[in-house]
C-alpha cells in the first residue's frame, strides 16, 4: 500500500471535515494510506506571506520535516496548503542559506529538513501518482448522467509547478468521466473564488462567487466540483448570500470531488461527509444511491 | 556605493529575494489586468500599479486598495510575459504598508492578516471564530445578519469549530518563532 | 592613519540618511546598502570595521539571518556590529509590549530606534575599541 504523509490544514478539523473523510476513505479504497503527520500546525495559508516570509516558510518547514522524519512525502487537500507547502520545499531546496536559517529554527522542535521529500496535491496523487485509468477501475456506481463541473480554482495549477499546464489543464475533467460523470465545459474553471477576501473585502468576493455560479449554471451544471476547503465554502455557504445580494436564485450543490468520487465508488454517503452541505445535493444523487450495494 | 534608493527602488529591496523578474522590465502591456478577477474593484488596476512604482508616485500608490484586493491567485504572475511575479509584488507592497503602518483605516485587509498571524503564532493553528471581529465591524447590519444566520446553518451541520485548537509542543513551537523573529522575550 | 570605515545595511532610505550623517560628521567613512545582498557584495569587495543592521527587510526578520551568516564567515565574525531596528513597533501587533531580544545571537550590541545620536556615536566608538583590543591580543598570542 502506498503510504503519504497527510497534512489535513486547519480547514478541515470542522469547516471542511467532509472533504477529510473522504479524502482519506476514498483513498483507502484505492489503495493508499494518508497517514495524519502528529502535531501538524497550521500552514499560514495565503493571508500573511506578506507580513513575514521567513516565518511563513518556518511554519510550513515544520510540517515537511516531520513528514521527512517518517520518510513520506507530504500530501495536502488545501489548495493554498499545498501551494505553501510546494513552494517552501522548493525554495529551502534551492536556496542553502534559507535551508540553514530555518533548520536553526527547527532546533527548537528537535526537527530538520533536508529536502529530501516531495509535495503533492490529493487530486494529483490520483490524476498522476494512481492513474486515472487505476480510479476508473475501482468505480462502481459510475455518476452516469450527472454533469459535473470540475472547477479548479486558482493554487493547484498556479502558480506554475510541477510541469502543469496552468492554462488548460485536462486531469481534473479525467477524474470526473473517471467517475463516470459528464465533465461539462465550464469556462470560469479557472478563476479564482475571491478566496479570503470574503472576509476582506465581501463586495469584491460575493461577485466573483456570483460570476462563478453564473458560468457554471450557463453551462448546464448539476454539480460542482470543487478541490480546496475554501473554493468549496465559498461558492456552497455563501450562495444564500449572493442570492440576498444580486437578487438571483443559485441553488448549485458543490461538492468535493473526493466525495462524489467515494460515492461512485459506492462508499456510504455519511462516511465521505454527505449530508453536511448547505445546498443539499440529493435531488441529483438519488438515483446513484438507490444503486448502492451495501 | 548605492545611492539614495527611490521608492521603486525601496520595493525592490523588499523583492531582493524574489523569483521574479525586476519591476523595472514592465512592458505595460496589460495582461495582469485583463487576467486578474477582481480588478474591478481595484482603485487602480495591477498595471497602472506597476507602472505608479517604477515612477515612484509613492504615495499615490500607497494609498489605494489595489494590493489589498489582491486575491493571490497568481494568474497575472504565470501569465506576464516579462516574467515579473505580480502577486508577490503585491506581497511586497502590503509589507511596506504594514512595516512602514501606511495603509488605509478602512481597509479590512492588514488586520484581518494580522489577527491571523497572532492566532496561529499562539496556537499553532488558526480558528476561524477569532477572525470574525476584525471584519464584522466593516458589515452593515443586513451583512452581520446573513453571517449570523450562515454561522448557525454551518454550526447545525457540524461545521463550526466550537474550540480552539491547539498543537502539543506548542512551546517548541514559540521557541522556534522566537528563533525567526527575535521577539516575545528571551528564553 | 586612514578613516575608519562602516557600513550600514537597512533598507529605510531616509534613516539611513540621518545615521549617515552623524557618523560622517563624526569623522566615519559611511557607506550604506540597502538589502542584505547588496550588504554580502559591499563586504566581498571591500573591508570595513564594523556593521549597522537592521532586522526588517527583504522577506522579513532578514537582519538576524544576515547576523548568523556573518557570524559564520572566518573572517567576517571578526567585525563588530551594532544592530539597530524598529521591530518592536513593525511586529507590534504580534507581540504587544514585549521586548526585544538584548542579543540577537552572535551579536555585539542592539539599538532600538529612535536612536539618540550622542548613544550611537557612543556605541560605535566602544564597539570599535572592544574589536580593536580583541584584535591586538590575538595578535599577541
Amino acid at each position: 500500500m502506498k503510504k503519504f504523509a497527510y497534512f489535513p490544514g486547519c480547514s478541515l478539523e470542522k469547516l471542511a471535515l467532509s472533504y477529510n473523510n473522504s479524502s482519506v476513505e476514498t483513498s483507502r479504497m484505492l489503495g493508499v494510506e494518508l497517514q495524519e503527520l502528529e502535531d501538524w500546525n497550521c500552514c499560514g495559508a495565503t493571508t500573511y506571506f506578506h507580513v513575514d516570509q521567513l516565518l511563513a516558510y518556518t511554519l510550513v518547514a515544520r510540517n515537511l520535516a516531520m513528514a521527512e522524519k517518517e520518510g513520506l512525502d507530504l500530501v495536502a487537500p488545501c489548495s493554498a496548503c499545498y501551494k505553501n507547502a510546494y513552494f517552501t520545499n522548493k525554495y529551502i531546496k534551492e536556496d542553502a542559506d534559507l535551508a540553514e536559517h530555518i533548520n536553526y529554527a527547527l532546533e527548537e522542535d528537535d526537527l530538520q529538513f533536508r529536502g529530501k521529500i516531495n509535495v503533492h496535491h490529493v487530486i494529483e496523487v490520483y490524476a498522476n501518482e494512481i492513474g486515472v485509468e487505476e480510479v476508473a477501475a475501482k468505480v462502481t456506481n459510475p455518476l452516469e448522467g450527472l454533469r459535473v463541473a470540475p472547477y479548479y480554482g486558482c493554487q493547484i495549477v498556479r502558480p506554475k509547478h510541477n510541469g502543469m499546464d496552468s492554462e488548460n489543464p485536462q486531469f481534473f475533467e479525467a477524474l470526473v468521466s473517471a467517475m463516470g460523470a459528464e465533465a461539462v465545459d465550464f469556462p470560469e474553471r479557472l478563476r479564482c473564488c475571491g478566496g479570503s477576501l470574503i472576509m476582506t473585502s465581501r463586495h469584491a468576493a460575493l461577485d466573483m462567487v456570483r460570476t462563478l455560479l453564473q458560468s457554471a449554471v450557463d453551462c448546464g451544471t448539476d454539480v460542482i466540483a470543487t478541490a480546496c476547503p475554501l473554493c468549496q465554502v465559498n461558492l456552497e455557504c455563501y450562495q444564500l448570500q449572493v442570492n440576498d445580494e444580486f437578487g438571483t436564485n443559485f441553488k448549485l450543490p458543490v461538492l468535493y470531488f473526493t466525495q462524489l468520487l467515494g460515492l461512485a465508488m459506492g462508499l456510504p454517503p455519511k462516511k465521505i461527509g454527505i449530508g453536511s452541505e448547505l445546498v443539499s445535493a440529493a435531488p441529483f444523487f438519488k438515483k446513484y444511491l438507490s444503486k448502492q450495494v451495501s | 556605493m548605492a545611492t539614495k534608493p527611490t521608492f521603486s527602488q525601496e520595493i525592490s529591496n523588499l523583492l531582493y529575494a524574489s523569483h521574479g523578474k525586476p519591476l523595472k522590465t514592465c512592458i505595460q502591456c496589460g495582461t495582469c489586468s485583463g487576467s486578474c478577477p477582481v480588478v474591478d474593484f481595484m482603485d487602480q488596476t495591477p498595471r497602472r500599479l506597476i507602472g505608479m512604482i517604477n515612477a515612484d508616485l509613492k504615495e499615490d500608490v500607497l494609498d489605494c486598495n489595489t494590493y489589498w484586493f489582491c486575491a493571490s491567485c497568481y494568474q497575472c504572475t504565470v501569465r506576464c510575459p516579462a516574467q515579473i511575479d505580480i502577486a508577490d509584488v503585491m506581497y511586497a507592497v502590503k509589507r511596506y504598508s504594514i512595516w512602514h503602518k501606511t495603509y488605509r483605516d478602512d481597509l479590512v485587509g492588514p488586520t484581518f492578516s494580522e489577527t491571523f498571524v497572532k492566532t496561529i503564532v499562539r496556537s499553532g493553528r488558526s480558528y476561524e471564530p477569532l477572525l470574525a471581529p476584525t471584519y464584522m465591524f466593516s458589515m452593515g447590519i443586513k451583512e452581520v445578519l446573513q453571517e449570523a444566520h450562515m454561522a448557525t446553518q454551518m454550526m447545525l451541520k457540524g461545521r463550526m469549530p466550537v474550540l480552539p485548537t491547539k498543537i502539543k509542543r506548542l512551546d517548541n513551537f514559540k521557541n522556534m518563532i522566537r528563533r525567526i523573529i527575535p521577539m516575545g522575550g528571551a528564553k | 592613519m586612514a578613516q575608519t570605515r562602516l557600513l550600514i545595511i537597512d533598507d529605510d532610505p531616509d534613516y539611513v540618511d540621518g545615521i549617515k550623517a552623524i557618523l560622517e560628521k563624526a569623522d566615519y567613512h559611511v557607506d550604506a546598502v540597502y538589502n542584505p545582498k547588496d550588504g554580502f557584495a559591499a563586504l566581498a569587495a571591500q573591508p570595513y570595521d564594523l556593521i549597522l543592521l537592521d532586522i526588517m527587510m527583504g522577506r522579513g526578520a532578514e537582519g538576524v539571518m544576515v547576523a548568523r551568516k556573518l557570524n559564520k564567515d572566518p573572517v567576517l565574525r571578526n567585525l563588530p556590529v551594532l544592530i539597530i531596528t524598529g521591530i518592536r513597533e513593525q511586529m507590534a501587533f504580534l507581540f504587544p509590549g514585549q521586548p526585544v531580544h538584548p542579543r540577537i545571537l552572535p551579536t555585539d550590541e542592539l539599538l532600538e530606534k529612535p536612536v539618540d545620536p550622542k548613544l550611537l556615536l557612543e556605541k560605535v566608538d566602544a564597539l570599535l575599541k572592544e574589536a580593536a583590543a580583541k584584535k591586538a591580543s590575538g595578535e599577541q598570542e
